[in-house]
């Protein structure tokens, strides 16, 4: 194994997601706009609210305590990590340093549990629901990604993401495995990202109090931390499916064009799923919070068939 | 080989019992007539698959007729008697809540394939597991609108149950023997015409005395002026 | 050298035992409780270092130490398994000692405090020498002490009512389980002639009969669902130091007596399904309980029943996949399932300690009358974090590895010929799932309430940081979770396994760096003005801690999702003061929280056995010649007996 290039991977990686992230929360909010017939910010509006939010002193509540400095921090460096394990251009050589998945969903519940105890920490009830609503919510969304996460591992024989990707990518025709996970992770990037029938990641009202209410204490600083972890969740679970469904364009080649070509077709694919995401969103309406368990039985039941037909065929 | 069969027919079997599973979840009437017809085209494409893979002529008139009955006629026609009802969502459920009918729905699919994989072995076309799981899915769907009718308390709704049911029929017909065209046609208007007695009963059953003359009386009135054909009731 | 450590150990309790007995009642109480928590400690060192010996050389040691008859002997046998439990038992016996020290002081009467020590030290001794205990004699013999030991231990409080209820139900469901056990061996004595453990060889039928009564016995001690009722009960009862030694290592015995006679049996498939079911039904249920609870002891006490569903789940996987031929597979569970045994005991006796410290600082186990206390009680707050995290399998933390070698066990289970187990496998995925996000959760609960936001009463405002000792004892624990998480990869190699589990010293450094990375770039790039004030209250002038996010609203949503499981029945009752109901008089609502298994199972079944046993007291009336009457019966049928034999 070349240390060098494995470095070379994590770095760029790690850097490509950091940095193209906030741009699919502005893609899918202009999409939004779209459909609602208006034009929308522009695309650089997340980069520019971040910059903002840094430029900003950080307001501490009274009765919070260091878990509530110390939450955006482990949000962001659990992600950084996490970034490692899902190639998105440039697919490294077989390692067992990186790519198990397990250890990848769980560094998403690492941060997902520290964002929890964030909202708990300020006392405002604003906070204390939306950490309740959003350990709900992950609680019964967890067994549906461990039977679709567990169906690729069934495919491709596997539990290193990295792996599976090489086993897609050595398919030449559409998987019928593939393309139905991808449909139950549509759904699990659906619920992970906060988007509409779960939540709603443009408000924190009464209604939607869930993710955005859980994040309310936070502010300058820690707040873009947390904005740019939430976006970067994102951009990694749309990376899993894309690469899972299209993985043509994922290079194993470190050379400055085929990097470049990868790049561009990784834009292009990730484009198309924001669009479809943003359209989605735009069709739904936002179901009653305990109407929520009759949406993820449906995705249980999808991803239970998915398996079975995986099983038996 | 034109199309990858196996993978599209993998991927329809598990879209067509998605389907199923929405009917059984769903309370919004004009949504449940939306997923039969969904259900349906799924199941004609299912057909026009073979039909490409073997060149049955059978298979492709099958998949028109599914088109224009089932896709086209029967949730038209549906579509209408649920706004003349004005019934917009069916939201009692007996015996079974939904997600409990979905995981029994679930058990029923590995039951049936336990059950099933010995039965019909010899019986199949093809003699992969592919279709043994078909016919698995045919016959799960049959159960699956059984438990729509027995859960669910509007007349609108059991109507989509037998639906589906139906289409579950079809489905077994497809990977294992194939029904002769004339029954699948006879079934064809058995349906169109249990969708027409239905409506009778809706309108008898479904509301109580005060209520039933209420709705009549508009019922009729628009009759009169607009669609002298369906006076059949 | 290392049998001296082995019995110097057994000795050196057994004095440290003595001394705090002989202590009670004389001036010298306080020094010898003292002198023998400081053996207990050196004992449990001891024994540790002679495991850790076993464990890395794979030696082997055996003694007879006393014959009374050729059948009945105590004899001891430790190998590596009964080494690994050894070391369980020794560090958590370490740090208790620790812990115990300042802790029992709190205890009001003086006698009781040497008591306590005493039985302790006892409680420890017969846990080691049953794990040591190589014939089925001795193990009896040593179970039943432990049994004993810790009941007169959950009877510390027996003025309370509620410490006597728990006090019955530990003591009929832990001889129950004696029983079962005494069945077995006796089932196992028959068969074999001989009461030695490792002579077990026969045909399927019946060693499944020797099996089904060995897991009902170990069930029962290990507090699987439906047989779980004991723990909820005896853990709030007793003192903390020993909630934290019954759920964190005397469950643990339980569990080494399964895989013992696991490894001495010959295994089949639906042994490995039977623990599968039930391990994943505690898990679950164990969990959903624990969502409910807001006593921190009894959350703690449903915790342990859910994480020995998750050590049963690694178990019955074992055997599965060893039955059905994938030994390697079989091994990475089995693995998995016995590294969950430590790192359960290790932050399971962590959460049990840091909660007596809540509990002594504040007065009361009820989580919605704390809060605030990582103001007020900063060292237990982080200590009690690292148990949380621990527990709900986050990384880099011990508990994460042993959930993620159970999970890649059933990510392998493709490679099973029969899809009927693979279905059975992803079914129990599904749920061990669900079981390990509701722990996270659950725990965000607990620790949320119970160390954030304000203070919800007078006395966790007025709560102070405990002892040093007992930071100490718990911080040891603490320590082992951080360093079994994160060089578990480096400790199974070690130990000769080749285990493919993600190297977490890797992860664990590029987290760290990480964060490093973050905190220097944002005090770089970031503005570095704070300003720590009063945030937006939802509209009310000044926050208090009435308007907190309270534990029963947090677990809501849980709740009236899961409300099937629960089975809480909300009944409202209305009056009016006229006929069209538009005047409203007075109203009741309540939720009732039906007890599924103590009202369904429970208690029909004590039922019965009170009245069976009144029917047999009405033929005991006290006359002497209504019982000569019976003996006189009683020999005619015996020699009816005789001669219809003979």
């Amino acid at each position: 194994m070349n240390i060098a290039l494995l470095l070379a991977y994590g770095i760029i990686n790690t850097l490509f997601v950091l940095l193209v992230s906030p741009l699919f929360i502005s893609l899918i909010k202009k999409v939004k706009a779209y459909a609602q017939g208006r034009r929308g910010p522009s695309l650089l509006q997340t980069y520019r609210n971040l910059a903002k939010l840094l430029k900003k002193e950080t307001v501490y509540s009274q009765n919070s305590s260091w878990i509530m400095r110390a939450t955006p921090i482990i949000n962001l460096a659990a992600l950084l990590v996490a970034s490692l394990f899902v190639p998105l251009i440039y697919l490294p050589e077989p390692t067992d340093l990186v790519g198990n998945i397990i250890l990848f969903l769980y560094l998403l519940a690492l941060a997902k549990f520290f964002m929890a105890l964030a909202g708990l920490d300020a006392g405002s009830s604003f906070g204390g629901m939306g950490s309740s609503r959003e350990m709900a919510i992950s609680a019964l969304i967890e067994p549906i990604i461990m039977l679709v996460f567990a169906s690729l591992a069934f495919a491709y024989k596997t539990v290193s993401i990295p792996d599976m990707f090489r086993g897609a990518l050595a398919n030449n025709v559409f998987d019928p495995v593939a393309v139905l996970v991808a449909v139950s992770l549509f759904i699990v990037i659906v619920v992970e990202s906060s988007r509409v029938p779960v939540d709603n990641p443009e408000t924190h009202l009464e209604l939607t109090m869930i993710h955005e209410a859980m994040i309310l204490e936070q502010s300058g600083k820690n707040l873009a931390m947390m904005e740019l972890s939430s976006a970067m969740k994102q951009l990694l679970l749309m990376g899993v499916l894309l690469n899972i469904l299209v993985p043509w364009g994922l290079t194993t080649d470190f050379s400055p064009v085929s990097l470049a070509v990868a790049l561009a077709v990784f834009l292009l694919k990730a484009v198309i799923l924001a669009v479809v995401i943003g359209l989605f969103e735009s069709c739904a309406a936002k179901s009653r919070f305990f109407r929520l368990p009759g949406l993820f039985a449906i995705a249980l039941f999808l991803a239970v068939v998915t398996l079975i037909i995986e099983v038996f065929a | 080989m034109i199309l990858p069969t196996e993978q599209l027919t993998q991927i329809l079997m598990v879209m067509v019992l998605a389907t199923a599973a929405i009917i059984i979840m769903k309370r919004d009437i004009r949504s449940l007539i939306k997923t039969y017809a969904f259900q349906s085209l799924l199941v004609a494409v299912m057909a026009l698959v073979f039909y490409i893979e073997t060149g049955a002529v059978t298979l492709l008139l099958l998949a028109v007729v599914f088109i224009i009955s089932k896709v086209w006629i029967i949730p038209h026609f549906m579509g209408k008697v649920q706004q003349k009802l004005n019934i917009k969502r069916d939201i009692k459920f007996h015996f079974l809540s939904p997600i409990t009918a979905l995981i029994v729905s679930l058990f029923i699919l590995l039951f049936v394939y336990l059950a099933f994989t010995p039965l019909i072995a010899e019986l199949n076309r093809f003699n992969s597991t592919l279709f043994t799981l078909g016919a698995t899915v045919g016959v799960s769907i049959v159960f699956m609108g059984m438990i729509v009718i027995f859960t669910r308390k509007q007349t609108l709704t059991n109507v989509v149950g037998y639906l589906t049911m139906e289409n579950g029929v079809v489905l077994f017909s497809l990977f294992l023997t194939e029904l002769p065209m004339l029954i699948e046609i006879l079934i064809i208007i058995d349906l169109i015409m249990l969708t027409l007695i239905a409506t009778v009963l809706a309108f008898g059953i479904d509301s109580t005395i005060e209520e039933f003359h209420a709705r009549l009386n508009p019922f009729s009135r628009e009759q009169q002026t607009k669609k002298p054909e369906e006076t059949t009731q | 050298m290392i049998e001296t450590l082995f019995s110097l150990s057994l000795i050196v309790l057994l004095i440290a035992a003595t001394i705090s007995l002989l202590g009670t009642k004389t001036s010298y109480s306080k020094i010898a409780r003292r002198i023998s928590l400081v053996l207990a400690t050196t004992a449990s060192i001891f024994m540790l270092a002679f495991a850790a010996e076993i464990l890395l050389t794979d030696g082997n040691y055996s003694v007879l130490a006393y014959q009374i008859t050729p059948t009945f002997q105590f004899s001891f046998m430790v190998d590596r398994l009964a080494a690994f439990f050894l070391s369980i038992i020794s560090i958590v016996s370490v740090a208790v000692s620790i812990y115990s020290i300042p802790y029992v002081e709190h205890e009001e009467h003086e006698d009781r405090k040497n008591l306590i020590v005493g039985l302790m030290c006892f409680f420890i001794l017969s846990m080691l020498l049953v794990i040591a205990s190589f014939s089925m004699f001795s193990f009896l013999f040593f179970w039943e002490i432990m049994a004993l030991s810790s009941f007169l231990l959950v009877m510390t409080d027996f003025e309370k009512k509620e410490t006597q209820k728990a006090g019955i139900f530990y003591f009929v469901m832990t001889h129950l389980s004696t029983l079962f056990l005494f069945f077995a061996f006796l089932f196992i004595y028959l068969q074999t002639g001989t009461f030695d453990i490792a002579a077990i060889r026969a045909d399927p039928l019946v060693t499944s009969i020797a099996f089904g009564f060995l897991f009902l016995g170990f069930g029962i001690k290990a507090g699987i669902i439906p047989f779980h009722k004991w723990l909820p009960y005896a853990h709030p009862a007793s003192p903390s130091n020993i909630s934290a030694l019954m759920s964190g290592v005397m469950i643990k015995v339980a569990i080494y007596g399964l895989v013992r006679f696991l490894f001495l049996l010959p295994l089949q498939t639906w042994w490995g399904i039977l623990i599968l079911a039930m391990g994943t039904l505690s898990a679950v249920l164990g969990v959903i309980y624990a969502i409910k609870e807001h006593d921190i002891k009894r959350l703690l006490a449903y915790h342990s029943i859910e994480n020995i569903g998750i050590i049963l789940i690694g178990v019955g996987l074992y055997v599965i996949f060893t039955v059905e031929g994938f030994q390697s597979i079989g091994m990475l569970a089995l693995l998995g399932g016995l590294f969950h045994t430590l790192n359960h005991a290790i932050f399971k006796s962590l959460l049990f300690m840091t909660s007596g410290s809540i509990v002594n600082a504040t007065g009361t186990r009820n989580i919605e009358e704390m809060g605030g206390l990582i103001k007020r009680m900063p060292k237990t707050a982080m200590l009690f974090l690292i148990g949380a995290v621990s527990i709900s399998a986050l990384p880099p933390f011990n508990g994460f590895i042993s959930e993620l070698m159970i999970f890649q066990t059933f990510f392998q289970s493709s490679v099973l010929s029969n899809s009927f187990l693979e279905l059975l496998l992803l079914l129990a995925l599904a749920v061990f799932a669900l079981t390990s996000a509701l722990a996270a959760a659950c725990f965000v609960k607990a620790f949320g309430v119970t160390f954030l936001a304000l203070p919800r009463s007078h006395e966790a405002k007025a709560a102070k940081e405990s002892p040093k000792l007992m930071i100490i004892g718990s911080a040891i624990l603490a320590g082992l979770c951080v360093v079994l998480g994160i060089f578990s990869s480096q400790i199974f190699g070690l130990l000769g396994f080749s285990i493919a589990v993600p190297n977490m010293l890797f992860i664990g450094v590029i987290l760290a760096g990480f964060y490093g990375l973050i905190f220097l770039a944002m005090r770089e790039i970031a503005n570095r003005n704070e300003r720590v004030t009063e945030t937006w209250g939802c509209g009310y002038p000044m926050q208090n801690s009435k308007m907190e996010y309270t534990a029963s609203g947090f677990s809501e949503p849980i709740v009236t999702i899961l409300k099937g499981i629960f089975r809480t029945q909300k009944t409202s009752e209305r009056s009016f003061h006229d006929d069209k109901k538009s005047v409203f008089k007075e109203g009741k609502a309540e939720i009732h929280l039906l007890k599924f298994f103590e009202e369904r199972l429970y208690l029909p079944v004590a039922n019965a056995v009170k009245k069976i046993a009144e029917k047999v007291n009405s033929m005991q009336r006290g006359d002497v010649d209504l019982h000569v009457a019976y003996g006189f019966v009683m020999i005619v049928i015996l020699l009816l007996i005789i001669w219809w034999f003979a």
